[in-house]
């Protein structure tokens, strides 16, 4: 479910990135006020062991493995809120440290891995267990909670992907960023994860609460006596409005295409005009008519493929002599 | 005589050894366990090598590095331009075929892996005929992950979150950071322990196997409850307030002027080519 960078536009992540913000502003306080004590160190071993936990190999019938997110089962462990920041400090260290999801892509991953999937999880969980109180009614949350909140977080990554096509197009009415639209990025990534990856997660959840409520009951987190319905319709709310805030903006402002910019609408009267010097002035229908090296002297290009080619060869021998050498 | 008795007695082995026995384990499914190993093992030896990065040959000011890759990754998504993107591309070749075949190879591994997924997810894009975003995007991966790349195995983790220090990223999730690499090693070799003793102790067919791994994932929680109170004790007793602050000097080399000159260059290009 890591996007890698490029899949989205800038500007997709910039939204996701400020949707972000209250998010982990709201966690730290939330922290600081539930756990004063230990709370630095609890949040560093906590991401520590949200990163570790998807390092773990689930076996799949037919003899393949898959692995588990963990997302629900740390917000049940450590409370949404620690869990939203522990997810985000993982998925931090796999950005810069393993080249694992993008950089620019960071926000959107973290709004999908460590907002939705924890939080709706949890409050899932939570709205069944407060209703149903056995233990079975405290299990069968675990596993809706948790099979809920991976499929939803799919669901916001594929529908992050399939409106790329829609708002972002250069002059020519070619997709900038992902290619896929809706009706292909939804299926593409809400099918396994409602086959196989969901199925993971709710197994591999009940099994790691039931061992920790057997062996060391008091480690669990318990939330305190509160207006959950609330929270619930919040997060609830967030998610279905996030797609829906990012559809309505349209283009982006400020990057209006000709054909658009007569009906840009300012204090409350259309624009109705062209400006004259984006007609004529600088030729943006231009762009990138084909591949060729076009807008770059025959020499600078001589230079340029000269240097690729020094760089490529240097490399391959560098990689085959390492390869001798083991 | 009761003594000699005795002596006997012991000394004959008893049947149960003496029966010969061809003890054939069944062979068992563990191919979960061994991957898990893997990738843990992987984890802790990037982490290891990591720490242990000669950045000799990459002078320049880690801050600077940091935040000029990030202005990069950010133009190249803008970028609708593929002679930028090429211009880029040979840049980041060049500085690839700098550095030693061993950490070539490791940085190529992954770009090539993350480029080849994207190339085959596009495949269908481009067979339809939108063959912009095929090259388009297949380049801009290439080149993003392998920049990424070239950033962590030059600089130590260390330095790093010393430059996102200086880039204005909040004291506390520095060291929040820091911890976290820290007990990713300990809380890691910890279950790498578990699942040795779990692939060993399991001889023929176990059936809890797979219950066991639940076990060993639900203890490696209670161990990192237990170590986060031990490090907050620790760090109570030797005077920690709570506020943590990093200390360090800021130095422009001459090497870091001809850094900012090019990369100041590569904005010019990317205006340039935007706008053509």
């Amino acid at each position: 479910m890591h996007i890698p960078d490029n899949y989205l536009s800038p500007q997709t992540c910039a939204v996701m990135g400020a949707a972000m913000v209250p998010v982990w502003t709201k966690s730290i306080n939330k922290i600081k006020k539930e756990i004063p004590r230990a709370k630095i160190p609890f949040l560093g071993i906590g991401a520590a062991f949200s990163f570790l936990m998807m390092m773990f190999n689930v076996p799949l019938p037919g003899g393949s493995t898959g692995h588990a997110v963990g997302g629900t089962l740390l917000a049940i462990l450590l409370g949404p809120y620690a869990a939203c920041i522990s997810v985000t400090v993982a998925l931090l260290i796999q950005a810069l440290m393993f080249g694992d999801g993008g950089i620019l892509a960071f926000g959107a991953n973290c709004f999908n891995m460590a907002f939705v999937l924890p939080f709706l999880g949890y409050f899932v969980y939570k709205f069944i267990k407060d209703r149903v109180k056995t233990q079975k009614g405290e299990y069968f949350g675990i596993i809706i909670g948790s099979y809920a909140g991976i499929n939803v977080a799919a669901l916001c990554t594929s529908i992050e992907f399939g409106i790329q096509p829609l708002l972002f197009k250069d002059s020519a009415g070619r997709p900038l960023y992902c290619p896929y639209g809706l009706s292909i990025s939804i299926p593409a990534m809400t099918i396994p994860h409602l086959l196989v990856a969901g199925v993971i997660e709710a197994i591999f959840t009940v099994a790691i609460v039931r061992f920790i409520r057997q062996v060391s009951p008091e480690t669990l987190y318990e939330d305190a006596k509160q207006k959950n319905n609330a929270v619930f319709g919040l997060v609830l709310g967030l998610i279905c409005l996030t797609p829906l805030g990012l559809l309505a903006t349209g283009t982006a402002w400020g990057e209006w295409g000709k054909d658009e910019i007569s009906k840009v609408v300012s204090q409350g009267n259309t624009l109705g005009y062209t400006p004259k010097g984006l007609l004529e002035g600088f030729g943006f229908q231009s762009l990138l008519p084909d591949y060729a090296v076009k807008g770059l002297p025959e020499v600078a290009g001589y230079l340029l493929s000269a240097a690729a080619g020094t760089a490529i060869l240097i490399i391959i021998f560098k990689v085959i002599g390492n390869i001798k050498k083991e | 005589m009761e003594n000699y008795k005795l002596e006997e007695e012991n000394l004959n082995i008893p049947l149960w050894l003496v029966q010969e026995e061809d003890y054939i384990p069944h062979t068992d499914k563990d191919t979960f366990l061994n991957k898990s190993i893997i990738s843990i093992l992987k984890i802790l030896s990037r982490i290891k090598t990591q720490d242990q990065t000669n950045t000799g040959t990459h002078k320049i000011n880690v801050t600077l590095k940091v935040g000029f890759t990030f202005l990069m990754l950010l133009l190249l998504s803008f970028s609708k331009s593929f002679v930028f993107l090429s211009i880029i591309a040979v840049v980041i070749l060049l500085i690839l075929s700098s550095m030693d075949g061993k950490t070539i190879t490791s940085i190529l591994k992954i770009t090539l892996i993350m480029t080849g997924f994207t190339f085959l997810v596009l495949l269908p894009a481009t067979v339809w005929g939108n063959s912009y975003s095929g090259i388009m995007l297949t380049t801009k991966v290439f080149i993003t992950v392998t920049a990424v790349n070239i950033i962590s195995h030059t600089t130590r983790w260390s330095q790093i979150t010393g430059a996102l220090k200086r880039l204005f990223i909040p004291d506390i999730l520095i060291l929040v950071l820091d911890i976290t690499i820290k007990y990713i090693v300990m809380l890691g070799d910890f279950a790498l322990n578990m699942l040795y003793a779990l692939k060993l102790r399991s001889v023929g067919k176990n059936r809890n196997k797979y219950t066991s791994l639940s076990g060993v994932a639900g203890t490696m929680f209670i161990k990192s409850k237990e170590m986060s109170e031990d490090m907050y004790n620790a760090m109570e007793c030797r005077g920690f307030t709570g506020e943590y602050h990093v200390h360090n000097s800021f130095k422009i080399t001459i090497y870091d002027c001809i850094y900012i000159v090019l990369n100041l260059a590569v904005v010019v290009l990317f205006v340039y080519f935007q706008s053509v």
